[in-house]
């Protein structure tokens, strides 16, 4: 009884005491931590509303209705319609969508399935740094090689049989839907090959030897194991590479032709929502020019969080059956 | 699958049209590397025939007239991707910290669906947004106007990449501070940030990476100047906006050159940051194999 009221060592004192310190040190760390990150997210609150604002007073010009189907652009007449531009921005992304989805596979199948480990790794970093090169490199390239080099292809389909078709239409006079999608193309395809990768890596090894034990060729595991299980993965690389080239901006700008008008022919030029921002925004000065075009960003906003939004669910559900399912 | 459509068809004819798919995978893996090759020629050959050291020092001539550097501009990228790098890194560590420290507070998935949706915003909507913010208020463009829209796209990377690295935190050393009673911030500041460090740094130069290969932010936040600027609160040129200026006016020979020697000049920059940061993350990741 008497041991247990003696007063503690002086040693055990200096810990208590450090204790007490240490104490004062998560609170202040807690809310270090807190007030950065409410910071952070008070910050995108107020661009979001900020923004939302300066485009909502395009509405005492135009009706909300009128200007998201408007197909004329005219600032110097202050008609401001945003089809064309959000038409571009759909037909370019969808585009380069079908032509890198198909190449992403399959670059990222040569990766994961048939190079051997010593080439694979380099191959790999080769195409994350195609990811790497700053837009504004693609768009000059594109516009000094891209947008000259295709065209005789292109005038060549337009005059045969094929330009009957109204996408295929001529004339082709070189910057195009088409030489901004092949851009995009270059530019999403690390992506999407990068999430490829990841999915297929993750498919479960017992079941890739089981196919292969049964007899199966390498082409039957891919086709009956990996890609079943990897696809779940392959989709939302697909939809962050949508996102991705549905902001693109520099790179498009200089390809495209910069024709605020509705074609269906992909040889056609055009115009996006963000290369239109970018080219007009610092010579903006007819009335409600500013806040059009701050009205095609918020357009341009609600499209890329669309398609975030789509790609995270899908990422979630993903992980969560890749997650029940890989038995190891 | 069933067993018949394995044991369908001939043997031959499975393993031909295996060996068909594999030359259908490289053929995609060639057209994959073929831009990058092209792009990295073109910059070889074109660039190098017009880029000179000079370049690097002299200041800026007339857009349509021969010669003049770009010091301006490679000041300009420094001064505004070394700011944003001082506004973004406190900003995203706090954010990861946030996330995977205090796991238990629902504001925390507010923060972190906020810094993710952040991470989907295009470019030029956070250019818009700081012209709107800052360009506005202040009545002009200013290099640090640039630097905010900068740092805005710089945050959701480094945040992402710091959580992901503080998540992977062996459990053994999170037990291990705790079973001797650290304090959270002495188990964070001396025990699990120095473990992943080189992870987070990684992300910061992947950050760094991409934000100095960024035009459309700075096309009206920091506008582009033509003289040697170190003051914020003035426009500011940045090497993407120089290329663009000169390569809108394709035009004239020496804008074309111009342009050429400056996209060498990023693109080196940008890679070298790139690969190094590849390089410090496979180190972390061997490190922590052991």
């Amino acid at each position: 009884m008497k041991a247990e009221t003696t007063s503690l060592p002086p040693a055990g004192m200096q810990r208590l005491r450090r204790r007490r310190v240490a104490g004062i040190g998560d609170p202040i760390l807690g809310w270090a931590v807190r007030i950065l990150s409410v910071g952070a997210l008070l910050a995108v609150v107020v661009m979001i509303v900020q923004t939302a604002v300066d485009a909502s007073t395009l509405f005492r010009h135009v009706g909300p209705l009128q200007f998201l189907f408007g197909n004329r652009w005219e600032p110097s007449n202050t008609i401001y319609g945003a089809l064309p531009f959000i038409y571009g921005t759909v037909v370019t992304s969808v585009l380069a969508l079908i032509f890198a989805v198909p190449l992403s596979i399959g670059v990222a199948l040569l990766i994961m399935e048939y190079l051997p480990r010593g080439v694979a790794g380099p191959v790999a970093v080769a195409v994350d740094l195609l990811a790497a090169v700053p837009s504004i490199v693609y768009g000059f390239w594109g516009i000094l090689y891209l947008v000259p080099d295709p065209r005789p292809i292109e005038q060549a389909v337009a005059a045969s049989p094929l330009g009957v078709i109204p996408i295929f239409a001529g004339p082709a006079p070189g910057p195009s839907y088409l030489v901004a999608a092949l851009v995009l193309t270059i530019m999403i395809l690390p992506i999407i090959t990068a999430v490829s990768r990841e999915a297929i890596a993750a498919t479960p090894r017992l079941q890739r030897e089981g196919i292969m034990a049964l007899g199966a060729t390498h082409w039957e595991q891919i086709r009956h194991v990996i890609l079943p299980f990897a696809r779940g993965g392959i989709f939302a690389g697909a939809v962050l590479g949508l996102s991705r080239a549905i902001g693109e901006t520099i790179a498009v700008l200089f390809v495209i032709g910069n024709a605020p008008h509705l074609a269906a022919s992909i040889f056609s030029p055009g115009y996006t929502l963000p290369s239109v921002i970018a080219s007009e925004f610092r010579e903006a000065n007819q009335p409600f020019h500013i806040e059009a075009l701050i009205a095609l960003g918020v357009i341009l906003f609600v499209l890329s969080f669309g398609v975030n939004l789509t790609a995270r669910v899908i990422i979630g559900r993903f992980e969560r059956r890749a997650g029940g399912a890989d038995v190891r | 699958m069933s067993d018949s459509q394995l044991l369908r068809g001939t043997a031959l004819r499975r393993r031909s049209f295996d060996r068909f798919i594999s030359v259908l995978c490289l053929v995609a893996g060639v057209i994959a590397l073929l831009p990058l090759a092209a792009v990295i020629a073109f910059l070889l050959i074109e660039g190098l025939k017009a880029w000179s050291p000079a370049f690097l020092v002299e200041r800026p001539g007339s857009v349509v007239g021969p010669g003049g550097g770009a010091v301006h501009a490679i000041i300009g990228t420094f001064l505004m991707t070394g700011l944003a790098l001082v506004i973004a890194t406190p900003a995203a560590l706090a954010v990861a910290v946030y996330v995977v420290e205090y796991r238990e507070s629902r504001l925390a998935v507010v923060v972190r669906s906020a810094v993710d949706l952040l991470a989907g915003v295009p470019s030029i909507v956070v250019g818009i947004i700081v012209y709107a913010l800052v360009v506005l208020t202040m009545k002009h463009f200013s290099g640090f106007a640039g630097s905010l829209a900068l740092a805005i796209i710089m945050l959701p990377i480094i945040a992402r990449t710091s959580e992901e690295m503080l998540k992977i935190v062996p459990r053994r050393l999170r037990e291990g501070t705790m079973a001797l009673g650290m304090a959270r911030w002495r188990a964070l500041g001396f025990v699990f940030i120095p473990t992943v460090a080189s992870g987070i740094l990684t992300g910061i130069l992947l950050a760094v990476s991409r934000a100095i290969g960024e035009t459309a932010p700075l096309l009206f936040t920091s506008l582009g100047s033509n003289f040697v600027q170190t003051d914020f609160s003035q426009p500011m040129s940045a090497l993407p906006v120089y290329i663009f200026q000169n390569a809108i006016n394709i035009g004239f020979p020496a804008a074309k050159e111009r342009a050429w020697a400056g996209a060498l000049t990023l693109v080196t920059i940008v890679l070298v940051l790139n690969l190094l940061g590849r390089w410090l993350a496979s180190r972390a990741a061997v490190r922590g194999a052991n």
